[in-house]
């Protein structure tokens, strides 16, 4: 799992079509400070994470897989939640 | 899934059976400052390795494409695959607005 902000989305009529209505949202990892680390990843997001919001994204694929419901699916990353605080009293 | 830049294609004379009639684009790695630059950026930006990537969509030289990398990439085929990288969307459109916090 790690540590994300939303930073946009995309757009594709050509897709897997386990990603038929999905949200396509694109996550810059970062670190604990905030600061971007590496290159943005795409993930299905189902909680609606608004832009610049910071996210937890996970890459188990048979948890995404069962999220979208087709077992055939190559999905990988999807976000598991948006982050209220990082540590108590901290809100983000 | 992780955004790149179509450089190529491979053909394969000999493959396993399970990838006959696939095709192979080559792609280059979005970096960060590519995203930034828009889905209209130059691929001499990307800094990472160019990959190969199993492609059954039919991504073409210069379009950008969305790719699973990792053990995911098999799953939609019915036998174990040797693949590790297969492009599951073509990006029509990209909205990106970079965090200056």
């Amino acid at each position: 799992m790690l540590l994300a902000r939303v930073e946009g989305n995309i757009v594709a009529t050509r897709k897997h079509p386990s990603l038929d209505g999905w949200r396509l949202v694109i996550c810059q990892p970062i670190s604990a400070d905030g600061q971007a680390e590496g290159a943005p990843q795409v993930a299905i997001d189902s909680h609606g994470a608004g832009m610049h919001q910071q996210v937890v994204i996970s890459s188990d694929g048979a948890a995404a897989r069962k999220a979208v419901g087709d077992e055939k699916s190559p999905v990988r990353w999807l976000v598991i939640g948006v982050v209220d605080e990082h540590e108590p009293g901290v809100r983000v | 899934m992780k955004l790149g830049t179509v450089i190529g294609r491979v053909t394969l004379a000999k493959t396993v059976k399970a990838l006959e009639g696939g095709r192979f684009l080559i792609v280059s790695p979005f970096s960060r400052e590519q995203f930034a630059a828009g889905l209209d950026a130059p691929t001499s930006m990307g800094t990472d390795p160019s990959l190969v990537v199993y492609d059954n969509i039919g991504g073409g030289v210069k379009q950008i494409i969305g790719y699973v990398e990792g053990r995911e990439a098999a799953q939609p085929f019915e036998q174990p695959t040797p693949v590790d990288a297969i492009n599951t969307a073509l990006v029509d459109e990209m909205f990106y607005n970079p965090w200056k916090g």
